[in-house]
């Protein structure tokens, strides 16, 4: 996977403008340690963008509307 | 009462009526009292509840009644389970505010109706995002073997109240080693069973997709007395995919005849230290064993984990996030909000990830029934530490705690978590991970029995 030459204050103007985006008001020190931790976090995801995972793969965590029926009889009818 | 009997030897001497449950409560809340001031395991008691509850088993035991099997044994809860008539305060100042619990956590009503007795609450990272209990609010919980050291977390209340004797059984959360890095560095019992075992309703959140409550306790009998007390088919909890009680009872002598167990290299002797590896390849020896096995893809596993964790756990606290940053953990706030504003696309491939490492580790189970590796790199750091040595390498200490409980965690696999007391520790614990396939918690207790028999793992008396 080719990596962005992404630096600190890409990060730091990433984590503004999050943050703007999610009214969540941070004083500049916050800003730069909350850009601190978002960085490692950073190379974990770029660690994961290297497996090669198919299109089709579904997430482990899929939404399920209700139970399934324990018994064909319980469908009704069409 | 001698607090450091195990949960079924207490409860036959209160059933025999050679203790009573009073006097077994007494005699528990003497000991709290006394001890709770250096090692500050607890942030509430309920010691009136408890004596309620004492006079009603031996009121029962009078009339000649069948006690159930915890019935006057005392037990204490991590502060994040609802306990009727107390703050939730999941070891936040926010949660303060919060109105009282109106009912008991189902893990606790189960707990009761087993005829345990709850004494009180316990300290942990503030919304179980940590590894220490460095809690600012409430005070560190300190290690009852060395005060100077952390007791793990985020669960470390319940660690160090089995350790320090106070309770033979505590009940915990473990999202990414909240149960396995207490019970390691504190030197107890500790299961995490497996994913969607024992229902979570009732207790606050950390990381939905991966919150798995248990209990720590201070032997194998304990633990398996406290798991079958706990178990319970929950149709209100969607995550509660157990349909059934299983229960693993004490089965004793049953050796490891058939038992297909290896000891984990690559990654899992990479990040731990030799004291770490010596006290696996302890365990491996008493087990029976010099195989070894590599678990799949867990340095992905523990970086999907960590991103996982940031962004539900983040989310979880945003409107709090906005308003009240302030009043969070100072220890903690910043990995909240740089979890909060991670993008959707890494959250969305670490879950993509983790379908197909669930499908490799359930793979790997086709060999193996009992896998061991250590819990943590290394024994308790001292509170404070910044940093961790791993073999020559620097760490950051509060992160890299998990670096060998994540990747299991997130396959959602049952893990028992054995105390042993390697050399080159300064007479630390560090346990030892008995990891199986979904669902055979009975074959990790198996192997447990084993390692307790053997006397290689144990609790030692805290010296406080």
């Amino acid at each position: 996977v080719a990596q962005t030459s992404l630096n600190d204050t890409d990060v730091l103007n990433y984590v503004k403008a999050a943050s703007a985006l999610l009214d969540l008001p941070l004083d500049a020190a916050r800003i730069e340690s909350v850009a601190m931790q978002l960085g490692r976090t950073l190379e974990m995801a770029r660690q994961l963008e290297t497996v090669d995972i198919a299109p089709d793969v579904e997430a482990s965590e899929i939404f399920c509307p209700a139970p399934f029926p324990a018994h064909d009889d319980e469908r009704g009818t069409a | 009462m001698n607090a450091s009997m195990n949960a079924g030897q207490l409860a036959k001497a209160i059933a025999s009526g050679s203790v009573s449950a009073t006097e077994a409560v007494i005699a528990c809340i003497s000991h709290i009292q006394s001890s709770d001031k250096s090692v500050n395991a607890f942030t509430t008691y309920t010691f009136d509840r408890a004596l309620e509850e004492a006079r009603s088993v031996d009121a029962l035991r009078i009339r000649g009644a069948q006690l159930p099997a915890l019935a006057g044994v005392p037990f204490a809860v991590k502060n994040l389970f609802d306990v009727r008539g107390h703050v939730t305060l999941a070891g936040s100042k926010v949660n303060r505010t919060n109105a009282p619990a109106t009912d008991d956590a189902v893990l606790v009503t189960q707990m009761r109706r087993a005829g345990a007795i709850l004494v009180g609450m316990l300290n942990m990272d503030e919304y179980a995002y940590g590894f220490t209990t460095e809690n600012t609010h409430y005070g560190p919980t300190r290690n009852p073997h060395k005060l100077s050291c952390t007791a793990g977390g985020s669960s470390g209340g319940s660690g160090a109240a089995v350790a320090a004797a106070q309770v033979p059984i505590a009940l915990a959360s473990d999202t990414n080693g909240s149960i396995r890095v207490p019970a390691s560095f504190c030197g107890v019992w500790g299961l995490k069973p497996t994913f969607g075992r024992l229902s979570r309703r009732g207790s606050y959140p950390f990381v939905h997709s991966i919150d798995h409550l248990g209990p720590l306790a201070n032997s194998v009998e304990s633990l398996a007395l406290a798991y079958d007390a706990l178990q319970t088919p929950d149709p209100l909890d969607p995550v509660c995919h157990a349909l059934r009680v299983q229960p693993v009872g004490v089965e004793h002598g049953k050796g490891t005849k058939g038992l297909r167990v290896a000891r984990l290299t690559g990654y899992f002797e990479e990040f731990a230290t030799p004291s770490a590896i010596q006290a696996a390849t302890t365990a491996a020896a008493a087990l029976n064993t010099t195989a070894t096995a590599i678990w799949p893809d867990a340095a992905l596993a523990r970086s999907a984990a960590f991103i996982t964790t940031a962004s539900e756990g983040g989310r979880l606290h945003l409107a709090d996030l906005r308003t009240k940053v302030q009043d969070f953990e100072p220890l903690s706030v910043d990995r909240f909000i740089a979890g909060a504003l991670q993008p959707a696309a890494w959250y969305l491939r670490a879950q993509q990830f983790r379908r197909i490492y669930c499908e490799r580790v359930q793979a790997l189970f086709q060999d193996w029934d009992v896998l061991i590796a250590p819990a943590t790199p290394l024994s308790a750091p001292a509170l404070g530490a910044q940093w961790l040595d791993i073999n020559g390498k620097q760490y950051p200490c509060r992160p890299s705690i998990g670096l060998l409980s994540q990747p299991i965690s997130y396959s959602g696999c049952p893990v028992i978590t054995a105390p042993l007391w390697p050399g080159g520790t300064g007479a630390m614990p560090i346990g030892v991970q008995l990891i199986t396939a979904p669902w055979r918690e009975d074959l990790a207790f198996r192997a447990a029995q084993v390692l307790q028999e053997s006397g290689v793992a144990h609790l030692q008396p805290a010296t406080l």
